[in-house]
């Protein structure tokens, strides 16, 4: 075995309770860090999902020509208040229709596109321009009424929805990301506590190292790796905990939110969103070990 | 093979050593005597680079150590074998490792550790120990454990800071047997030693320090001979 990697072992075996509580505390860390990034990326798909759905729906009137259609359509695109428009026609609508009662397939049997109007469904950039272009798109002689997103009421409840869930969002990136940091900066301060007391109590062993020829790296390398192994320990542990709840919590958590996509819907989808922040949170732990090592030795020799 | 020019330290009011100069050849045993406070272990302390000379040169095969960077020091320790009065061994591992800590520090090649160690360990008749801890060992044990340590990494140099000083005369005397096999095989030996007895034994070049300075600087040969420090 390689000889610093023995030391270190050396090191966890002989001060066990010590080793057990840097590796608790960064499993609690990479626990929290899991599952808000799993909170960030959730909230996140939920305001996406509110953002980009059509806010307001123009029903055109059955007489409406081709080019009537594209002369308001190209109207709505180089206004700034718009993101985007999409076109439906009477037949897509009758799809729409079909697909929202596909439960029950009487109610969409005796309906034919006929009596579906077609409609522009518009996408605002800002919610705040909902009301003016409301007003606008009801003066166009084409329009034969103006609607909005359905199951959300009307301007003021879809405004005050997703400026809720931006607030919501905004709580929980700021709000999460200082509880992470306050987390991650425990961590590390026990990392150096116990990476320094390993120091003070490896003063002696040092010493002699350093008369035999030993390099600075040389005697850092088995305190590095003691830290690495803690950091990486905490990783797994907390990502893993993290993962457990959270697929357990899966089915509920989707079909409580319906449509909205909160979670990768396919196991794996939601095991690889898993895979990247593991891979992310690797890289966060080796670098929690390696400057809380460093940072504690420094100390240490100072 | 090392060069002391016009030496001195001192500690605040106190000096150390002044205007010290010697040659050491290849091969040779020498040892450093004195009082206590006459300057011997800071004089292989400047030779370790634990302490940097105020004034002159210390040139250990043609390389002023006095002026080489902090970061080079490990590479000039590597080159010297230490042997030390508290022995210094790491008692939380075996002998074994104790020796192959040496080799990492060096890092020598690791398919070649074992060879080294037993060759080592049985030169100072511990092979049959080398999974013991130091704990378990006698203070001549320990000693020569810090003699093979020093040993296996072939050093060009051997210090010896008061190496019997904590062992009764029998085991102070096997163990100095063992410094003279190894000074046979070509290995110089600076010995810094209050030791009486044991430099009349030995009858080796002795420089002799009294407050700082050299007293006398007498290489012994069978009929004694006697060098000043003018020569």
């Amino acid at each position: 075995m390689n000889i610093h990697l023995k030391t270190a072992g050396d090191h966890i075996r002989r001060a066990p309770f010590q080793a057990l509580a840097a590796f608790f505390v960064l499993t609690i860390t990479f626990f929290v860090v899991t599952t808000l990034s799993i909170l960030v990326y959730s909230s996140g798909q939920a305001l996406r999902f509110f953002e980009t759905r059509p806010q307001i729906i123009a029903f055109l009137k059955d007489e409406v020509t081709p080019e009537n259609i594209s002369g308001l359509q190209n109207k709505l695109q180089e206004d700034v208040r718009v993101r985007k428009t999409v076109y439906v026609s009477k037949e897509e609508a009758l799809e729409i229709y079909k697909k929202a009662t596909a439960d029950n397939p009487l109610l969409s049997e005796l309906v034919s596109p006929a009596i579906f109007p077609a409609s522009i469904e518009v996408q605002l950039a800002d919610l705040s321009y909902a009301q003016e272009l409301i007003e606008d798109l009801k003066k166009q002689e084409v329009v034969d009424s103006v609607g909005f997103t359905a199951n959300l009421g009307g301007e003021d409840t879809l405004s005050q929805a997703v400026n809720k869930l931006r607030t919501v969002t905004w709580y929980i990136r700021v709000g999460g990301g200082v509880f992470a940091a306050v987390q991650v900066t425990t961590s590390l301060l026990v990392l150096m506590v116990i990476i320094g007391m390993r120091m003070t109590t490896r003063r002696g062993e040092i010493e002699i190292l350093e008369l035999i020829g030993a390099t600075s790296s040389f005697i850092r390398r088995p305190v590095v790796l003691e830290a690495t192994i803690y950091a990486v320990g905490g990783v797994f542990a907390g990502w893993f905990l993290s993962f457990v709840l959270i697929l357990y919590a899966t089915p509920s958590l989707i079909s409580y939110f319906g449509d909205i996509p909160i979670l990768p819907k396919d196991t794996l989808q939601l095991t690889y969103l898993f895979g990247i922040i593991l891979a992310a949170e690797i890289v966060a732990g080796l670098l929690l070990a390696v400057i809380g090592s460093l940072l504690a030795v420094s100390r240490a020799k100072s | 093979m090392l060069t002391f020019k016009n030496v001195s330290k001192s500690f605040g009011k106190i000096q150390a050593l002044e205007d010290i100069s010697f040659e050491v050849d290849e091969g040779e045993f020498v040892f450093i005597t004195g009082p206590s406070g006459a300057g011997k272990t800071t004089l292989l302390k400047l030779i370790l680079r634990q302490l940097l000379p105020d004034k002159g040169e210390i040139i250990l095969e043609e390389k002023n150590i006095t002026n080489i960077k902090k970061r080079d020091i490990p590479h000039l320790r590597q080159q010297i074998g230490v042997v030390f009065q508290d022995f210094k061994v790491l008692y939380e591992r075996t002998l074994k490792e104790n020796v192959e800590i040496a080799l990492a520090v060096i890092n020598f090649p690791r398919k070649e550790w074992d060879a080294r160690v037993e060759h080592v360990l049985q030169l100072v008749d511990l092979h049959e120990r080398d999974n013991l801890f130091p704990s378990q060992l006698s203070g001549g044990e320990l000693q020569r454990l810090s003699l093979a340590r020093a040993l296996v990494v072939n050093p060009k140099i051997i210090l010896a800071d008061e190496p019997t000083g904590n062992l009764d005369w029998e085991t102070a005397d096997k163990i100095m047997d063992l410094f003279e096999k190894i000074n046979d095989e070509g290995k110089t030996i600076i010995m810094a030693t209050h030791h009486k007895l044991i430099i009349d034994k030995m009858k080796k070049r002795v420089i002799e320090l009294k407050d700082g300075k050299i007293k006398e600087d007498i290489v012994v040969k069978k009929p004694r001979s006697k060098k000043t420090q003018d020569e």
